[in-house]
């Protein structure tokens, strides 16, 4: 089993539990690799995750998910 | 024997021949006188007939002319009445247009401040809506919290993700 370096982006130090989430999610998308996340700490992203794999960016922050409601509340108001 | 007295008869050749050299000497130039003098007045009434004729056609002629002026005058007044009235209904019309342009303006330029000022209270409001939910969630995130946004958000990404990877194999 291959092993692909993950970036981990997150507000707080990862649990084990959190760990295993996000193998646990990662490996619904390639389910022949195994994962070795390298974390980082970022508490401007509030809460969530930023997952970066190889070219893919997946942003589960809870500041890109704020940052999406502000646009939508303004794009409606006016 | 008839006696004959020539003084009688001396008297009558005078006569005859004072007669003849009147007719001759005397009447006719009179006469002629009398026909140039009346030739000469018919002229003149002729011609003084001809001046009141001319004078009656000048007479004619200028109570038309002047019939002409005046009905010309008239035309102008009426025509500059008509003028002055379209000039001044043109003046009207265009300072009302010129107040309709003007309080248009005035209106949109209002209506522009309005929505620019609403738009910034909008983002006023918004940008303090997310500094209070940005200090909110920092004071609220714990790692339980946390360990359920990763597993919700992460979750529907990766489910997300799958779905346009099926649409990918498809097309």
């Amino acid at each position: 089993m291959k092993n692909e370096i993950v970036r981990v982006i997150t507000p707080l130090p990862l649990t084990e539990e959190q760990k295993e989430i996000i193998k646990k999610h990662l490996s619904r998308l390639s389910p022949q690799e195994g994962f070795i996340l390298q974390e980082e700490i970022d508490s401007s992203i509030l809460g969530g995750v930023i997952i970066i794999w190889e070219e893919m960016l997946i942003d589960c922050s809870l500041k890109t998910q704020l940052q999406k409601i502000k646009e939508k509340i303004v794009k409606e108001v006016t | 024997m008839i006696k004959v007295d020539w003084s009688i008869i001396f008297q009558i050749i005078n006569f005859i021949i004072l007669v003849l050299l009147l007719v001759r000497f005397l009447f006719k130039p009179v006469v002629q006188a009398l026909e140039n003098r009346t030739q000469h007045i018919e002229e003149q009434i002729s011609a003084a007939e001809a001046q009141k004729k001319a004078a009656e056609e000048l007479r004619i002629k200028l109570e038309e002319e002047e019939k002409k002026i005046q009905e010309k005058y008239l035309e102008m007044v009426e025509q500059a009445n008509k003028d002055a009235a379209k000039l001044k209904e043109n003046i009207i019309n265009e300072a009302y247009q010129e107040a309709e342009k003007i309080k248009k303006e005035y209106e949109k330029r209002a209506q522009k401040e309005i929505e620019k000022l609403f738009s910034q209270l909008r983002e006023e409001i918004v940008e303090i809506v997310e500094i209070a939910v940005v200090k909110v969630l920092n004071s609220q995130i714990t790692p339980e919290i946390q360990t359920q946004l990763i597993d919700q958000l992460l979750g529907e990404a990766v489910s997300q993700i799958e779905a346009q990877m099926e649409l990918s194999y498809e097309k």
